[in-house]
């Protein structure tokens, strides 16, 4: 986009001697500028994208603001406020379910990074049949939630679960891992992280493959330990990769809702792993509260915005953006 | 080419665009904050949609007739087959459009239908629970009353899908059929073990007794049980209510007229069987694995809406009716139908105003009523119908609904309460009553939940 500037220079820009010629010029520049030319290529869907998605969270940010309610009534935009806010910051059952949000975003990524990048040192270090293991630990993400949540369901039956038969070699249990709401939150997470450990891993390992060979020996000739080598020199390179892995993880946490879906088959999963995205499809289309619904996803989408500008913000930082 | 499309604007890059946007989004948002009252009105809001009616015309065959429903599998999806077959030979020459939308409880159909209603883009028909539950229509709904009045149906249909079906004082609905709610499915033979007589079998107090005997007695669960949604042991709650204290206590409460008193005593009795004689993996199946293990032996007893049945009559389910599997009326609502109704209600304001009252005509009519019944395991609710064309167990049970006075309805399927009450009811039992067990909480719960 080496001809921009043409755009962006303007005819403001011009100082107080701009003619007419001179004006006609700079219109044909423009027009033939790589900046319009290509405009065909990159406006069209960067148009459909922008209307599809940020006027939808702009028009969910609206309707938030209004009464809207029940289908008899088309929303009023004629009169806005905060009041759906303000009731679901009184809501308990949104501060839980925001709670619960919360829990699972932060424990779920923050385990899978450390095993991720675990598994990627391990797999790093030459083992044998390395790439059987790789695509052994990277199949789970490429199972659809439906699958993974229905035989997480049936792992974590407590009668004949596998879960309880291995746990029960060892002595432990059975535990009540759904039924049990301390447990089940839990649970899920367990299930989610080994569903994406494995992406995890593959983002770590291309980090780990980029980083040539001689620091390993440097850092042996200088006496470092294995773990030190690692923790002083290997991971503080793969800083662009865990953010990268992170913000996907996060993403993917907040879908959360696909999973919970597939294992009980209703919007209302048991108590402990009721989630924000749960509560606002059941205000939205059991209880057709559209305006308040709306508020909740404001709210979900404010608190993954809250999650990923970091991560802009860092790439923005390191000129990566 | 004069100076001042300047070098200077080279400096305006890609990252300089990227801080500028984010920066004026910052400010954009931060403008909405301040509660600007300018919003423009989006153009499609609707309104003056509804003023082209041609109602009263008769409609050509342009326009399909759109029906939804929920049978998308096993024996609902047969039944199904077999009704809109019988429409179409009926009504040969009628454009339709059966579309099946599947998930439990009709969820994914009722969303889909809220979308379309609030889209202004109504289907024609959908199946829904008459009662409070179509309350949430109210005002987009045909009124099909004279489909009723021509027909006859206000008096060959049960006198409670009668009042089921009105709407702000006129017919909305047309019931299809009904499943039976009070049931106590049981397996013969661990009964028969545990040397128990289903006719001492009459209340509450003395199925627990029961239960404790079967655990005693016997390696099966006493009561298979499923936990996965709450909505099932909502349905027990009340039908140990409706088993310990009467059908007047029940109406009251769904009135918003209850005595909490008595809510906790069938708490207290719910919670004695959940915690002691229900198969310990409840939390994680569904009904129908549940009735498995009632199938299997594995448990004696399981309390289901008589949609249970459809798995016993199965050709491959290897159980037979009394010989394997028994029926008794749950503990103490003996000579009571605990109501379900399964009907199709109508929007307003469709193209399709004539077919739709073929259609709601052709659900009310005996045969479409028994032979949907005889696939789904549902009860014809035409009170006129021959009940020797039904399975012998449907038999007994339709003579059941021609018979009893008492036909209280069900809450956990929308027809006693409405969806914001029954939203409040799950909530309840979900919270504080799906183990570990609050029944003070549980109960207020419940108690606000109708008095809304």
């Amino acid at each position: 986009m080496a001809g921009s500037q043409d755009t962006v220079a303007g005819p403001g820009a011009s100082g107080g001697h701009a003619t007419g010629t001179d004006r006609r010029e700079r219109l044909r520049r423009f027009w033939k500028s790589d900046f319009v030319r290509s405009s065909p290529f990159w406006l069209i869907p960067f148009l459909l994208m922008g209307l599809a998605v940020y006027g939808g969270i702009i028009w969910n940010f609206l309707i938030s603001l209004t009464d809207y309610e029940g289908f008899l009534q088309p929303p009023d935009y004629s009169n806005l406020d905060f009041e759906m806010y303000a009731q679901a910051l009184a809501d308990p059952a949104v501060f839980s379910t925001g709670r619960n949000t919360f829990v699972l975003l932060v424990a779920f990524t923050t385990i899978t990074l450390i095993l991720g990048i675990f598994l990627a040192i391990l797999i790093d270090s030459d083992i044998r049949q390395k790439n059987t293991v790789q695509t052994i630990y990277l199949l789970p993400f490429a199972l659809s939630f439906v699958v993974t949540a229905q035989f997480w369901l049936w792992m974590y039956n407590f009668q004949n679960g596998l879960v309880n038969t291995v746990l029960g070699l060892f002595g432990l249990g059975p535990y009540n891992w759904i039924g049990n709401p301390e447990l089940v939150l839990g649970a899920i997470i367990f299930a989610l992280i080994w569903q994406f450990s494995g992406y995890c891993m593959v983002v770590f390992l291309a980090g780990l493959q980029s980083i040539p060979n001689d620091q390993f020996e440097a850092a042996k000739v200088d006496g470092a330990s294995i773990i030190k080598t690692y923790w002083r020199v290997i991971i503080p390179q793969l800083k662009s990769a865990s953010v990268s892995a992170a913000v996907v993880l996060m993403i993917f946490a907040l879908k959360i809702f696909t999973f919970l879906y597939a294992m009980f088959g209703t919007y209302r999963p048991p108590k402990g792993t009721d989630v924000l995205a749960t509560l606002m499809v059941r205000e939205a289309f059991n209880l057709q509260n559209w305006a308040y619904a709306a508020a909740i996803a404001t709210i979900l989408l404010a608190m993954g915005l809250a999650v990923v500008a970091p991560y802009l913000y860092y790439q923005y930082r390191a000129r990566a953006l | 080419m004069t100076e001042d499309t300047s070098i200077g604007s080279d400096t305006v890059s890609r990252r300089r665009v990227l801080g500028a946007s984010a920066g004026l989004a910052m400010v954009g948002l931060a403008g909405c904050g301040g509660g600007d009252t300018t919003t423009e009105e989006p153009e499609d809001t609707p309104g003056n949609g509804s003023g082209d009616t041609t109602e009263a015309e008769p409609t050509p065959n342009g326009t399909e007739l759109e029906v939804l429903h929920a049978w998308t599998g096993g024996d609902g999806a047969a039944a199904v087959e077999k009704l809109t077959s019988m429409f179409k030979e009926e009504y040969p020459d009628l454009a339709t459009n059966f579309r099946p939308i599947g998930g439990t409880g009709n969820v994914n159909l009722d969303s889909v239908v809220a979308r379309r209603l609030a889209n202004r883009d109504p289907p024609a028909s959908w199946q829904a629970w008459p009662g409070q539950n179509i309350t949430q229509y109210g005002g987009l709904l045909a009124n099909i009353t004279d489909v009723w009045e021509e027909n006859g149906y206000t008096d060959s249909m049960n006198s409670r899908a009668v009042t089921e079906s009105k709407l702000n004082d006129e017919f909305r609905s047309m019931p299809l059929g009904s499943h039976r709610m009070n049931n106590l499915f049981y397996n013969v033979h661990v009964f028969e073990d545990a040397g128990i007589d289903p006719d001492s079998v009459d209340s509450p107090s003395a199925l627990l007794d029961a239960f404790e005997t079967i655990a005693s007695e016997t390696d099966a669960v006493p009561m298979a049980h499923a936990m996965s949604g709450p909505w099932t042991t909502l349905q027990l709650v009340f039908q140990n209510f409706l088993g310990m204290h009467g059908y007047d206590a029940y109406m009251d409460y769904i009135d918003g007229d209850g005595d909490k008193a008595l809510l906790v005593e069938a708490l207290e009795t719910t919670q004695e069987m959940l915690s002691n004689y229900i198969n310990e993996d409840a939390a994680t199946i569904s009904f129908t694995e549940g009735n498995q293990k009632m199938m299997d032996g594995n448990a004696a007893t399981i309390q289901q809406g008589n949609w249970a049945y459809g798995m016993y009559r199965a050709e491959d389910s290897g159980v037979e009716y009394e010989t394997d599997w028994d029926w008794m009326e749950y503990p103490g609502t003996e000579e009571m139908y605990m109501i379900h109704i399964d009907a199709f209600t109508f929007a307003r304001d469709t193209n399709t105003p004539v077919k739709q009252k073929m259609w709601a005509k052709f659900l009310g009519t005996k045969d479409a009523q028994v032979e949907f019944g005889n696939r789904k395991g549902t009860v014809p609710l035409r009170t006129d119908i021959d009940t020797s064309r039904l399975t012998p167990f449907l038999e007994m049970t339709a003579d059941h609904l021609a018979n009893y006075d008492q036909f209280p309805p069900t809450i956990a399927h929308g027809l006693a309460v409405s969806p914001e009450a029954l939203s409040a009811c799950k909530t309840a039992i979900g919270n504080n009553f799906s183990g570990p067990y609050d029944i003070e909480a549980a109960a207020t719960g419940l108690m606000d939940a109708v008095s809304q």
